[in-house]
């Protein structure tokens, strides 16, 4: 009882640890969020990922030629949708495109939708005169025949592309 | 962090105004950290629920490019997978009967044929235009990962060399016609 009690008035709390730690979390997710690009944004479609073990590689983050293979929601059908990762490969490709009169090309075209043989082919030939380092990258639905597979290896092997990815997702739990 | 804002320049603009006001001593200054603090952790909460840490992965795949010449095989080294139109897979050596297996057998027994016949074995994959494509990945991925039996395999056999032959093959007609009734 000899101490007086202090009174708790304007209580006050050093933030400044809390802050740093927060400024330290905020900077480490700032830096490694990734946004989606303009290619994801005007996809129409679900891929789900055939699931694989663990035992594979990670996806290259430059010169890469993406092919998404994807079954529409709407109207259920497979289509290609090529798209390439470097920017100034897109506005090459583009260009490219545009010489070769494909239908919807233009100067801000991104992603191409193909749904024939034919035009995949020439697409993939471009692609590859854009960007001779380019990899491909197959990113399909687990769900899509594989009729539509064989056709897309079969036009990159033409085009000498002879060495590609399937993009796959890690199996979770089980086996 | 809490540094004074204003040391030296404050004084100068308020020469005038020196006698009406008392300089108040700036010791142990205090900021309200409590907006930035909450302007911080909303910002927080929406990069850590935005980010998403599962990178796509990939499984790497070569195949030759495109060649004329046919390239002769000996029937009996021969093992060739196929997948029907729903998936079920059928596997057989050489020209005997084709024969339905899980995918859990067939990584024993590409295994076990790599090894018995050693190092000879050749691989050859043949699916079906209407199979899905996450079943083929599926295959690939198990003979992926038999590859380390099969170095071990073949290791206790004396053989420290391992060459890998696989191909994938167009599904033809006959094919269809060998597993169709299976």
């Amino acid at each position: 009882m000899s101490k007086i009690k202090k009174k708790r008035v304007g209580f006050v709390l050093d933030m400044t640890p809390l802050v740093d730690i927060t400024f330290l979390l905020l900077t480490f997710f700032m830096f490694t969020a990734k946004f989606k690009n303009e290619a994801d944004n005007q996809q129409k479609f679900v891929i789900k990922r055939p699931q694989t073990q663990a035992d594979t590689a990670k996806l290259p983050e430059k010169d890469l030629v993406t092919i998404k293979i994807g079954i529409d929601t709407v109207s259920k059908d497979t289509a290609y949708y090529l798209s390439m990762l470097n920017e100034q490969d897109v506005a090459s490709l583009a260009d490219a495109m545009q010489r070769i009169n494909f239908p919807g090309a233009n100067p801000e075209s991104v992603v191409y939708k193909i749904s024939d043989s034919l035009w995949l082919g020439k697409i993939i030939e471009r692609a590859r005169i854009v960007n001779p380092k380019a990899r491909f990258a197959l990113d399909a639905d687990r769900r899509v025949k594989y009729r539509y597979i064989e056709v897309a290896i079969n036009e990159m092997r033409k085009k000498r592309a002879t060495t590609f990815n399937f993009v796959t997702e890690k199996k979770t739990g089980g086996l | 962090m809490a540094g004074g804002g204003s040391l030296g320049s404050g004084e100068k603009q308020r020469r005038g105004k020196e006698g009406k006001r008392k300089k108040k001593h700036r010791v142990g200054f205090r900021l309200d950290m409590t907006p930035l603090v909450d302007i911080t952790f909303l910002l927080l909460t929406f990069f850590m629920l935005t980010t998403s840490m599962i990178t796509p992965q990939t499984m790497e795949l070569s195949v030759p490019p495109d060649l004329d010449v046919p390239i002769e095989v000996k029937q009996s080294e021969l093992l060739t997978i196929r997948v029907r139109f729903d998936g079920k897979l059928f596997f057989n050596m050489g020209t005997d009967e084709p024969s339905k297996v899980t995918l859990e057998e067939l990584k024993k027994l590409v295994v076990a044929q790599n090894v018995a016949l050693k190092n000879k074995c050749i691989v050859v994959l043949k699916s079906s235009g209407e199979a899905p494509y996450g079943a083929v990945v599926q295959i690939l991925d198990k003979l992926n990962s038999a590859e380390q039996s099969i170095i071990r395999g073949l290791k206790d056999a004396g053989i420290n060399e391992r060459n890998r032959k696989f191909t994938v093959a167009p599904f033809e007609k006959k094919d269809a016609e060998d597993i169709g009734g299976l």
